[in-house]
Order: structure tokens, then sequence, then C-alpha cells
């Protein structure tokens, strides 16, 4: 779309020349195959408000930009005007040990957030991939979170205070910086999974944990995904209270370098004091002893960083070419029975498939190996399969990753439902121009 | 007061009755009076009608009755609350959900129960129980406050500071929309897509619609718990005390505060065993793994100790253990013996303000000729003053309001909120432009009115209401204590 040229100049003028990116140097900012008019990189919340209220008067869209790392998640963009980046808001507002509270930039990354917070013996209890990259403000924005959300929670359940700038230019505080708080509506809740639709994300607060004293994950292989599902069930239903309980399948097992394509693998992630943390590994091997255990480690340090690591980024990393991911949201109950049902359904359409779940809460990420000449209407066909299957045990899935070409034949977003009327009118109240992020998420929002 | 011609409400009574049978709708002045307040009798207000749906039809009809005849419109639990936030719009609907209070569904296995909205707090713990499992949220009112008004209002509970608030259990909801729709928001997996509705919902005080089903997560009870009561001659040694445990990195269940009047009123009632000379008292409880379970306990006891307790003691059996909590959740009931009447106030902290804070309570309380008992959820700085007055005594309640009116204003000035659990209701909406500016303010009300776009589900709640442009739908009119002279709009 045409951008008036006057609106380059406002953008300088607001930011700096500096800090404005076009024509060719807008490259790196790509979005599902567009190139931007322009990239805006903005020093304060001020800057925001005047860029918003410039893009609503040229009537350019804009695209919010944390590291970059959930780009590709969701609907692409209808329009593509003007990408916001927000690297340049990234300090540290403020930290109490006291209150286990911390207020920071959207622009932070996790790993700086983490490392300034465990240097006072605290942490963020979220674990998202590619911590080095992944913002504040876009791991809020996108929901993700990682295996410890298992026992600590999500997104939703770590956030407290949320300071927005809406598309017409007004700052907006939610919550605040108390973890209890019942004053008005809890707008941050809103924002979380939004995917900049309803404002851009410029400050946070979140409630933080003491580091534990220890902190281990044990692996334990079995010969039949079959097995190590009865074996995450036992551990729900057991005394145990395990931060992570992760169900691998065989081919992510070996994308995860944790042995052969052969099997299935459970990860238990136990922390805290020291005498509960060897309790509960010693537990975990007795428990699972008698339901098909073939081998169990216990790592920690380095090695289970690594692990953690590479976990969030398996699907991707699963195949030399991922043809697209999934996320399926499903009972506890039925993760392991959808992993094989599902990994069946790749095979008979002569595809490889790879699967590892958050098995206590559900989430299951399917990746689908491909090729450089892989049939797109098949890669399509399974998606759509998976989500029948997905949709059949009460769950829903939605495409995480995949070419263009793909989220042009599969629907990237499940069924919305009558709910969807209630969103539409949430994001007509709070951008009624339309311009953030249109078209990003469900029913075209 | 109500806006209906004696010929219009009979019409209206006798549709009702259609709707849901005759011994579910209430219109005699007689029988209104049992539903003019809730918790907080400060303020009253009376319906044209009192009903009692037993379904979501029953609900989603009544709701389309009210918006053909705009009639407002309010749902109720239990009454429990303490904000006056389901006090019905001078005239209208009142709909009581106490008759839709049955739990549908249990599936242990995923950790989920299926309740209605009218369901006793407690009785899910209890339904649940035989098979080792609990239902988290724990509002001191647990006994009658009822899963539906915990959504509307988002209750904490001592428990608050490991487990987290009402938001923190619920997948998902069955809602009547204002306009009579019946839609789902979550469900009964951990996440759902697009926005977060649920999460929205819950804490929105009755004024996006009415949840007829509720999904929530049940948890299975701890192996072990601990009960610390640490006693201290100074109430400043408590409040550092409780950063002190956090400090050492530990997240106890619940960290509760009780001071000195409280522990004399509470022992005047019950003798739970709180020494009655003491400045305060904390109340630590731990919970989880039985491994490990006397290490953290000891790391509460020396923290407490050395930050001054004077006397620090776990509680030897569950009998003991009872014993000390009821001190704690009864300590409400316990101020009527030694006051005709108090006013429960709710605010928040970060929680290394206590000290001082407390100093401030006091001395405010203290400027205006008024005594205050203090029992509250320290862990999470969520404070209960709770001033004590003689509503017969000329001027009392003048300064109460005023009182409570100047402790918030310290909440806010430190950082806080105006309400950690009780809700704004209409007891606060004037207090809100002292945490929100008109933006925030601006934002809420946009949001409300997705949902909400005539005003006719619980008007007039958490808003200031507008002297110069009104809202739309909304007619200005002053709030109950500004009619009374009480307190004037910031």
């Amino acid at each position: 779309m045409a951008v008036p040229a006057s609106f380059h100049d406002d953008l300088r003028r607001i930011v700096g020349p500096a800090h404005v990116l076009t024509g060719i140097e807008c490259g790196p900012y790509v979005v599902e195959g567009r190139t931007p008019e322009a990239v805006v990189a903005p020093g304060s919340k001020e800057d925001i408000v005047a860029i918003l209220m410039a893009a609503g008067e040229a009537g350019v869209p804009v695209t919010p930009w944390g590291g970059g790392t959930t780009m590709a998640v969701g609907s692409p963009p209808s329009r593509l005007g003007l990408v916001l980046l927000l690297g340049r808001l990234n300090r540290l507002v403020e930290h109490e040990p006291g209150d286990l509270t911390a207020t920071v930039e959207a622009g932070m990354t996790v790993r700086t957030l983490q490392e300034t917070l465990g240097r006072r013996g605290q942490w963020l209890s979220l674990d998202p991939p590619h911590p080095d990259r992944a913002s504040i403000g876009g791991v809020l924005s996108a929901n993700v979170a990682g295996p410890r959300r298992h026992l600590y929670g999500g997104c939703r359940d770590l956030l407290i205070g949320l300071t927005v700038v809406t598309a017409e230019g007004a700052i907006v505080k939610g919550g605040s910086k108390v973890v209890k708080n019942v004053a008005g509506y809890d707008l941050p809740k809103l924002f979380i999974g939004a995917f900049g639709t309803l404002g851009v994300i410029v400050e946070a607060t979140l409630k933080l944990r003491p580091r534990p004293d220890a902190d281990r994950v044990v692996v334990s292989r079995f010969e039949r995904l079959k097995d190590a599902g009865a074996a995450a069930r036992a551990v729900m239903a057991s005394d145990l209270l395990p931060s992570a309980l992760e169900l691998i399948d065989g081919e992510a097992v070996r994308a995860l370098a944790l042995g052969p394509s052969e099997g299935a693998v459970l990860l238990v992630g136990v922390d805290g004091i020291t005498e509960q943390v060897d309790w509960q590994c010693r537990e975990i091997e007795r428990l699972l002893e008698p339901m098909g255990l073939r081998e169990a480690k216990v790592l920690d340090g380095p090695e289970r960083d690594r692990l953690w690591q590479s976990r969030g980024t398996v699907g991707r990393d699963a195949f030399a070419e991922t043809a697209a991911t999934m996320r399926w949201t499903v009972l506890p109950s039925q993760v392991a029975e959808c992993m094989e049902q599902g990994a069946a359904v790749a095979q008979r359409a002569g595809l490889g498939a790879a699967m590892a779940a958050h098995a206590g809460v559900g989430l299951v990420d399917a990746a689908l190996g491909g090729g450089a000449d892989v049939d797109l209407d098949r890669v399509a066909a399974v998606l759509g399969e998976w989500r029948a299957l997905v949709r059949g045990a009460g769950g829903h899935a939605i495409v995480q990753w995949a070419p263009l070409a793909v989220k042009e034949r599969v629907p990237v977003w499940d069924e919305a439902g009558p709910a969807l009327r209630i969103m539409a009118r949430i994001k007509a109240q709070l951008d009624p121009r339309g311009v953030l992020n249109p078209g990003r998420v469900m029913g075209g929002i | 007061m109500s806006s209906l011609d004696p010929g219009r409400k009979a019409g209206l009574r006798r549709e009702l009755e259609s709707l849901l049978g005759k011994s579910a709708v209430l219109s005699d002045p007689e029988e209104l009076l049992v539903y003019e307040s809730d918790g907080l009798t400060l303020f009253r207000a009376l319906a044209d009608f009192v009903i009692f749906p037993t379904s979501v039809e029953q609900v989603a009809a009544v709701v389309r009755l009210a918006n053909r005849e705009s009639l407002p419109f309010v749902a109720r639990g239990a009454g429990t609350g303490l904000a006056g936030g389901c006090l019905p719009a001078e005239g209208g609907l009142v709909i009581s959900l106490m008759r839709m209070n049955r739990v549908l569904e249990v599936d242990y296995e995923n950790q989920i129960a299926v309740v209605e909205p009218g369901l006793v707090n407690l009785h899910l713990s209890w339904a649940v129980g035989p098979k080792g499992f609990y239902y988290a949220p724990d509002p001191s009112s647990q006994q009658a406050c009822t899963i539906g008004g915990n959504i509307a209002n988002n209750s904490g509970g001592p428990h608050t500071l490991k487990y987290g608030v009402t938001v923190n259990h619920v997948l998902g909801l069955e809602v009547v929309l204002p306009d009579g729709e019946i839609v789902w928001l979550g469900g009964r997996t951990r996440e759902s897509q697009g926005y977060d509705l649920t999460g929205l919902f819950v804490g929105s005080e009755g004024t996006f619609g009415i949840a007829t089903k509720i999904i929530v997560r049940i948890l299975r009870r701890p192996q072990a718990v601990k009960t610390v009561l640490a006693v201290f001659d100074a109430v400043e040694a408590a409040s550092e005390s409780v950063s002190a445990v956090i400090g050492r990195g530990l997240v106890p269940a619940a960290m509760e505060m009780i001071d000195q009047l409280t522990i004399s009123a509470v022992e005047d009632a019950f003798g739970c065993g709180y020494p009655r000379d003491a400045a305060a008292a904390l109340l630590i409880e731990l919970d989880g793994l039985r491994e490990g379970m006397e290490a953290q306990a000891e790391r509460v006891i020396a923290a407490c100790r050395e930050n001054g307790a004077r006397e620090v003691r776990a509680a030897r059996d569950e009998t003991e253990r009872q014993l000390l909590w009821k001190g704690r959740k009864s300590a409400f009931g316990a101020y009527g013996r030694i006051s005709p009447a108090y006013m429960v106030m709710d605010g928040v902290i970060p929680r290394t303000r206590l000290p001082e804070v407390l100093h401030r309570v006091n001395e405010i309380v203290g400027a205006h000729d008024l005594r205050v008992g203090n029992v509250f959820h320290a862990g999470d700085g969520n404070l209960h003053p709770n001033i004590l007055y003689d509503p017969r005594k000329p001027g009392e309640v003048e300064r109460v309001v005023k009182a409570g009116g100047d402790i918030l204003k310290v909440c806010a000035e430190v950082g806080g909120s105006i309400s950690g659990e009780h809700g704004i209701g209409l007891e606060k909406i004037d207090y809100m432009p002292l945490i929100f500016t008109e933006a925030d303010l601006h934002a809420m009300r946009g949001v409300r009115d997705a949902w909400n776009p005539r005003g006719l589900c619980n008007p007039g709640k958490i808003f200031p209401s507008r002297k110069a442009c009104g809202e739309a739908s909304i007619a200005y009119r002053p709030h109950p204590i500004e009619a009374q002279g009480l307190a004037q709009r910031f």
C-alpha cells in the first residue's frame, strides 16, 4: 500500500532520522513475505504515542515487533505498513525483591531479565523459546510459555500490571505493581495473546519467584509412547509436584539428541529445596519402574538448560526442512493418544511427524516433516486431519508456523465460536480505525 | 424506588411467573427488603423483582425480557460482597442464582470440575474432598459465598500468596450476555484461542453478563501442611518478618497478620490460643511435600526469630492448626463483641511498605477518634483495616467514611491498589481516580460497552459517575454516600 511521503518525515521528526529505516533497509523486517514501508524504533512511550497518532492519521497499519521470534505465528497481517521496533525500550524499571515483583519495558529480552533477576536470587517462572531474542512484550503478546508452565502457570498467571499505548495514542495502564488487585477490569489479561492488535505493550509488571535451591530434570525412556503417556498420567495422579512434565515422541527424542528415534521419553522437571528434589527424583523412578521404564537419568546445570532450550524450538528443529508446525490444546488425559493418532495420520500421507507436549497442561507441539518438493496439498490435508482429530478430543488446533502457501490452504486459527462477536467489538472499541496489526488474530481481527 | 406503574408491574410479574414458575418471583416490598443490600449495609436499593432461575435458558429468557422492557438487571449470589456490587439499580431485576447450585461434573483425571454459579465455595471442596482434591481459592467467607460471586469479584483469600486468586483457577464460563445470547468463553482445556475473555470476565463485577456454568481447576490435597504462629511485641517486627520469609526463598501458602485489638477480640470470642498481650501475630502456613517440610519450617522460624519474634511455634496437630485458623477466619465476627459496627476496608500495598503503611493507618484512624483492628493477608500486602464505630453516635459514620478514604489514598500513594479482593462496586467508584487516569477509565468503559452496550447489566458500578457529559444510557445520579452528604467527588 502507498504511504504518503510526508509520513516518513513525520517519523524522522518523532524518533530522529537514525531510528527510521526505509526501502532496502527494511529487508530484515519482512513479515510473512511482505516488506514494510518503513521500520521505526521509538525510544520512549511518548514516541510511540506520536507514531501511532501519525499512523492513524495517515491510515498506515502498524505491526509491533519485539525480538521477532513469533512474527510467523498466526495469520499474516492483512496489511503491512509500519513495523514498530520495541528493542530500544529495554530497561528494568523497578525490582523490589521483597515484593517479588518487577516492572520491565517491553523490549527487554527474557535472557537479560532472567540474568538481572538472578543476581538477586529471583526469576520469572516463564521459560519461552529463544530467550536470547524473545522480548517480554512479545512473549506476552503471543502468549508463549515453556515447560515450567506446568507448575507455575503461564503469562496469565504471572502478569499483574501492564502499560500499553492504544491505537488512538492514549497511554493506558491496567492492573498495578501489587500481586493482588481487583480494582477495575483486568485489562492486562486482554493483551495476552492479542498479538498487538489491541495496543502496543510498553511496560509490564510481573510476579517473580525465589530461585530454587536445586533444579533438575529426570529423563525417563520408554519403549512405547503409550507407556510414557501412562507414566505422565501416573505422575499427575501422584503426590509428586513436578515443575514440568513433558512427553516427547521418538522423532522429537532424536531432535533433542536424547537418543535414537524410537520409543518415547518423559521429562519430569523438579525444583525446590534440595531435600524435596532428592526425594522427588527417587520417587519418580520408583513410580515409573513398573510402567515400562527402560532407563532414567537425571540432568542438572548446563545440560538441563540445553535440554529445556532445545525443547522450546523442537518443532522447527525436528526436520531439516519442516513443512509446518501446529499447536494443539487438548485435555491432559488425551495427549498421548492424540500424539499417536496424529503421527499415524502423517505416516499415511507419507510425511514425517515429530511431537512434544507439555503433557500436564495439554499442549502439544506437532511438527510435520517436509522437503523441497513436498506436496503442499498433502501438507494441508494432514493439518486438516490433525485439526479434526484434536477437535474430536474436545480441543482446538492452531497452525503455528507454515509457508504462506500452506496458510492459504488451511485456516491458521481454529473455529472461533460465538464469543468472536465480543472480541471483534473489543477490537472496535480500542482500535476503531483498525491500524494495529490488522488481520493477525482469528476472525480477521 | 420503582419506576414501574402498578399495571405494568403486574403484567411483568405474570410474565416472569410464566417463565420461571410462581415460587421463583418475588415482588412484594417486604420480600424484596431482604435483597436491598449486600454485606455492606451502608448502601441499600430496592429492586422491582427478585427472581430465582434454575437453568441457563431461564436466565437468558429473563435477560431478553429485561432488554425488551429496558429494565436494568443484576446477578446475585449469597450477597456476601462488601462493596455494594450486587445492589440493583433503583428498580429492575435482581437475578438470584442461589437455586443453580449443583456440581455438574468432576473429571478427576484432568483435575477440573463443572459447577453452577450458586454453588457455595466450600461445598466444592467438600464434593471433591473424598477423592483427595480441593478447590484452592478460599475467601474468608467461603462457608457462605458462591463461586459465581467469586467470579464476579475475582475473590482471593489467605492462600492466594501461593495459589493465586479465582482467575488463576477458572478455565471456562458459560455466560448469558447482556442481550440474552448464551456463549462459552474458554472451555475445559487449559488454553483458548483469541483474546482471553474468560480472564477478563472474572472480576468484571457482573457488568459483562451472567455466568451460568463455571469450569474450574481442582487441586490434589498437599501431602503435608505446617502452620506456624509467630508472636511479636511490635507490629514493625511482624511486618519485617514477612519480607524475611520471602527473602529466604520460600513462598508459603499463606502469611496472615492479626493485630493486638483483633487478638483480644478473637480470644474473648473463641479462645484460640493467641497471646493477648502480643502486639501482633503472624500465621504462616507451608504446604506441599512431606519431605523437606521440617527444613522449610525451620527457615520460617529462624526468619521470624531474627526479626524479633517473641515466640514461634508450629501447630502440633490438625486440631491445633484448625484452632489457629479459626481465630483468623472468625476475626470479623469477633469484632461484634467489642463494637456495635465496623467497616471492612480493603486495600493493597507492596508488602515491603507494610511497617510504614500500618503506622499511617493507625495515625489516620486515631486522628478521626476511632479504633481500628487489622487482620489481613500480609504475604500479598492485602490490608483489611476494620474501623470500629457506633452508628448511633452522631457523626461517627461520616468519620469512618472519611478515615476509609484517607487510608485508600495512602495505599494509592505507595503504589498499591484500592481493592485487593472486595471489588469497587458502589463503595469505591469515586476512589477510582486515585489509581486510574481518565485514559485508563476510558479504555475500561470501552471494554464494558463492547459487552454491555445498553448498560442494562449491573449499571452504575465500578466507574465514577460523570458530572458533565454523562455516560451513554446511564443517567448521572449521585453516589448514595454523596447524597447523604458523607463524601464528595474528587
